[in-house]
């Protein structure tokens, strides 16, 4: 037997977690992939589930005060119709499973997934979006990369839900997103970049970088984005190497069945040395 | 009814399964059913000291190898698979005994209980440790002309040597069967291939009598080799857990057991001397072909056979020295895998060929060209080519459709072009339809005709293109043709589903039995034409020296690849493939495109992204979550054009299809990788990973 909830609202969302401990089903599409056990055989949950993807105030996405806040539980697919999403936001997800997963996957299940391949994840970090964490006790909020703490691991407590996520209305200039999968649909990430900018007049005025699946969590180094903003085109190129050193330092992938250590590494340094050589281009 | 036999009909399977009506063996209901699930080795290999059981629950039962009525061998080439293992495992994955309930869970649960004390053995695990251990399962050699005085008095000495990788078929349905006994007689269901192989097998296994065993092709798919042999040995396990609980049995693979216990393509390596002579022309090589059999040899010998027949493929060489050898490993066992060994010695071959032309300076197709066969030529093996080649006309073709001479001149870095030149033996290997023997049925009752074959439909249009080459054959309408069930109580054996005859063998001989049956139509208002395969009586092979002619015709082909590597990522594209093949007549036009759409995105596939390793016996890629097969997106756009060349001995002029496109497609994309990167490329797949590490060398 699977005891399950099923609240209709937020409120009494949460007061079924302040009462017992749960596991909390979105859309259940890493969750279901976890738990398989066999062919025809149901998954055994530890706690019973707390179902939420169908939880109305979970699923709006609205602008305010110039920030777009996204319901937890917005799928892939509702973010992709929606006018507020961004298109560069859009790149990304459109490149995220299939059309099937995306009409079932949520955006907050992806975040706490906390998997080093989260797609979502690197557009996340390099937007510095924040997340709204809420228990029958109140609300907190944490910069995204607080949130995740390792691969698989989140800063939840067992009585809290994700329950929005909030990101600056903001486009660049320049959006690079590069997905590396083992093939071009349907396909995990063994490394993914995103790099953002914008600049004026030969010289970059605002800069992210993020990279996916080469570290345990995402990799941001804003230390080294500092020494990039406010430089020429030429001076970029200067210290290019020293730059590259920096990002060689922290990127720290693994060999397994979907890529090699090396070719992550490899490959994650040139994505970031095409991007910077072609700010100018 | 007299149309023009190319001219394409609808599928008579599509409807139902497109509508998802169709029913599998999963969807087949039995009264009082059993589920089994297996208990696998986790170790590579060892001696089983001790199997410790739960406590079993009333209406449940362990299945082990005392169960076992008959032979516990999975009969085949090599009947050397136990059905359960005895004392020993030589795998990850071997089936050790079965868990059998009503409920699946509960049979779950019990198999998760289960410890197998292992006493645990050094195993070898590469094919590299194999070679060097000697570890040889089959061993053949042959020899063409006079190979070491061709050597002696070559101008030019060039080695060089290939690897290829593992391949899952990846069928949509994975392996299932169920088996009932009905008094006395055993009825088997399931999906596969070959009835007959699996009613050989459990014959040996039930040791029962040949008319109580009953083998019943349920829909089947997708099979692509995978359900040839295999599928035998879940047969003989839901037989004997039958026959112990006196109830029907079935077992379902799902995905991860499918590809962790399956069998897949041969790794292999190949090495190559070639002598050339003052005119640069290959006149001797000096071939070891050597393939991962994995623990056991079951079928290997015969994929192991079109691998070394299949090694000098579309090209002329005077003087021969051939070995090629299966090598044991503590690994999944290979098997039947579209191609059946031809793809990996077709890809050396090409490839070396491709290499020195490279060396020389030489435009690689025209170097090619240089060399091929012509008719009446001596084949490797010395028997003769004895119908029309006509690869100048493949070649014209293929070159004017791609632009291959102007855009090999042309091409930017990073894009590059590459052709491949292939040829299929049609058929089984060597003495194999004379030791089959198939046999066929036409049975007239008033105005429609039922069809007996045990070759099955499972998604290659079989069913379609069988019943076509009778209505047309009888000039009758396709609705009077009736597709006999596959149950082997009820149709001869005209052989298994396997080696690209299911056309050219089978419906030759449907063909045949159809134009006695037209002439005698108005005899009377029910008879029955037979008839058995004949091989054509010029064509003759020695099985001990392998001399002769090991397939009686070939199918010839043509692939050029246009791709782009991505210069900071080193991603791979094929933009483009175009295909020109000689399948003698096509029966149907759009079945056959889409054999040959499949076979070069399959082709495509192995080459490129289909990457499966293993660590300490142990597969890594084990799902399809990092086992990747090509979707749309990363198969190109394909122009695919035929050319006709009736065959005397084929249906309406056909010859064989299925596996032919598989084989050219790795050899084109290899080639256009090579000329894009300007470095060999002497190993599939071709990952970004290694292309990176490849260009990086200089
Ligand atoms: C075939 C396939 C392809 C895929 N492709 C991709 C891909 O390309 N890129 C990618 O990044 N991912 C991919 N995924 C993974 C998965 O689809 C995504 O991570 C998805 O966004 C997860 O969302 P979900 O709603 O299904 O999460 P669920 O499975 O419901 O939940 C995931 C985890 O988060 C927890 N959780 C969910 N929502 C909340 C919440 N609001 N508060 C607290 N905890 C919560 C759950 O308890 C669970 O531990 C793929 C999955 C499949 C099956």
């Amino acid at each position: 037997m699977v005891n399950a909830f099923h609240p209709e609202t937020l409120s009494k969302a949460l007061e079924i977690l302040a009462e017992n401990p749960c596991t909390i089903m979105a859309g259940g599409t890493d969750l279901m992939a976890q738990k398989a056990r066999g062919f025809a055989i149901r998954p055994v949950f530890e706690h019973p589930l707390l179902f939420i993807n169908h939880i109305d105030e979970l699923k709006q996405i609205s602008l305010e005060d110039n920030e777009i806040h996204i319901g937890a539980c917005a799928t892939l697919s509702e973010l992709l119709e929606s006018q507020l999403i961004a298109d560069t936001f859009k790149d990304v997800i459109r490149q995220m499973a299939s059309p099937p997963i995306r009409n079932l996957a949520t955006i907050g299940g992806n975040i706490c997934n906390a998997s080093p391949a989260a797609d979502t994840l690197p557009y996340l970090y390099a937007l510095d979006a924040q997340v709204e964490i809420q228990s029958q006790t109140g609300l907190r909020t944490l910069p995204i990369r607080e949130f995740i703490k390792a691969p698989k691991t989140n800063g939840l407590q067992n009585n809290e839900l994700l329950t929005h996520i909030v990101l600056p209305n903001k486009e660049f200039d320049i959006n690079f997103y590069r997905k590396l999968g083992q093939r071009r649909g349907m396909s995990l990430t063994k490394a993914s970049f995103h790099g953002l900018a914008n600049v004026t007049n030969g010289s970059v005025t605002d800069l992210c970088l993020a990279l996916g699946s080469v570290a345990p969590t995402i990799v941001r180094c804003e230390l080294t984005e500092q020494l990039l903003i406010g430089q020429s085109f030429i001076n970029i190129e200067e210290i290019l190497p020293t730059v590259l050193n920096k990002y060689s330092e922290i990127i720290k992938p693994i060999d397994d069945a979907r890529s090699t250590a090396k070719y992550r590494k490899e490959v994650s340094i040139r994505l970031i040395k095409n991007f910077l050589l072609g700010l100018g281009k | 009814m007299k149309e023009n036999i190319s001219q394409s009909i609808p599928r008579s399977d599509a409807k139902a399964k497109l509508r998802g009506e169709t029913k599998y063996i999963a969807d087949i209901p039995f009264d009082k059913l059993l589920y089994a699930k297996t208990l696998r080795s986790t170790k590579a290999k060892a001696k089983i000291r001790s199997i410790l059981l739960p406590k079993i629950p009333d209406g449940y039962f362990v299945i082990d190898q005392h169960d076992v009525p008959g032979k516990n061998r999975m009969r085949t080439v090599v009947s050397d698979h136990p059905i359960f293992a005895q004392d020993d495992v030589q795998y990850i994955g071997q089936p050790i005994l079965l868990v059998v309930g009503e409920d699946r869970e509960t049979v779950y649960n019990i198999l998760a209980q289960i410890q197998v004390e292992y006493e645990e053995e050094r195993p070898l695990l590469t094919l590299e440790e194999a070679e060097n251990s000697s570890a040889v399962f089959t061993d053949y050699h042959y020899d063409k002309g006079n190979p070491c005085a061709a050597f002696q008095n070559a101008k030019t000495l060039i080695e060089d040597e290939f690897a290829t990788g593992y391949q899952e078929h990846v069928y949509l349905e994975p392996n299932g069967m169920a088996a009932e006994f009905k008094g006395d007689t055993l009825f088997v269901y399931g999906s596969m291939q070959c009835p007959f192989y699996a009613k050989g097998a459990l014959l040996e296994t039930m040791d029962l009598a040949d008319d109580k065993v009953r083998v019943i092709q349920t829909t089947t798919g997708g099979a692509f080799g995978g359900k040839e042999e295999f599928p035998s040995l879940i047969a003989c396990q839901v037989a004997v857990a039958s026959l112990k609980t006196q109830k029907p049995v079935m077992m379902i693979y799902d995905r991860m057991e499918d590809i962790l216990c399956s069998t897949k393509r041969h790794p292999s390596k190949i090495r190559y001397k070639a002598a050339l002579d003052e005119n640069q022309q290959i006149v001797a090589l000096d071939i070891d072909v050597l393939f991962n059999a994995g623990a056991y040899n079951g079928l290997s010998p015969v994929v192991l056979q079109r691998g070394i027949f299949s090694v000098t493929n579309v090209y002329h060489i005077p003087h021969l020295r051939v070995h090629g050898r299966n090598f044991m490993t503590n690994s999944v066992p290979s098997g039947a895998y579209r191609g059946f060994g031809a793809p990996q010695t077709i890809f050396g071959t090409e490839m070396m060929l491709y290499n020195i032309a490279v060396k020389l300076g030489i435009e690689p197709l025209d170097y090619k060209a240089r060399h091929l066969l012509k008719r009446n030529d001596p084949t490797c093996t010395g028997g003769r080519i004895h119908d029309e080649v006509k690869m100048f006309e493949i070649l014209e073709k293929i070159t004017q459709m791609s632009g291959y001479y102007e855009k090999i001149k042309h091409s930017p870095k990073y894009h590059g072009i590459g052709a491949s030149l292939f040829l299929h033996g049609c058929g089984f290997t060597g003495k194999g339809e004379t030791v089959i023997n198939g046999a066929i049925q036409l049975t007239k009752k008033n105005q429609e005709v039922t069809l007996k074959v045990s070759s099955v439909e499972m998604g290659q249009g079989a069913e379609t293109v069988l019943r076509k080459i009778v209505a047309y054959t009888l000039e009758i309408q396709m609705e009077q043709i009736i597709f006999e069930k596959t149950d082997t109580g009820l149709v001869p054996d005209s052989g298994p589903t396997v080696a690209s005859r299911t056309t050219m063998i089978v419906g030759g001989l449907l063909q045949q039995a159809a134009l006695e049956m037209k002439e005698r139509w108005h005899e009377a208002e029910s008879f029955e034409v037979t008839r058995r395969y004949n091989h054509p009586d010029f064509l003759h092979w020695d099985d001990q020296k392998f001399h002769g002619d090991a397939y009686p015709v070939y199918s010839w082909g043509a692939n050029v690849a246009e791709i782009e590597i991505d210069p900071v990522t080193y991603e791979l594209t094929i933009k483009n493939l175009y295909g020109v093949y000689d399948v003698g007549v096509p029966i149907d036009l759009r079945s056959l495109e889409g054999q040959m759409q499949g076979g070069i995105a399959q082709g495509i596939g192995w080459a490129t992204i289909e990457v499966m390793e293993t660590s300490q016996g142990r597969l890594i890629q084990t799902n399809l979550t990092n086992y990747k097969i090509p979707t749309a997106m990363d198969v190109p756009e394909m122009e695919i054009e035929f050319i006709s060349n009736p065959y005397e001995f084929g249906p309406f002029g056909a010859k064989c299809a299925g596996e032919l496109p598989f084989v050219g497609a790795p050899p084109a994309v290899a080639a256009a990788v090579s000329h894009a990167l300007k470095k060999p490329i002497n190993h599939l797949p071709i990952r970004p990973e290694k292309l990176m590490e490849i260009d990086n060398e200089n």
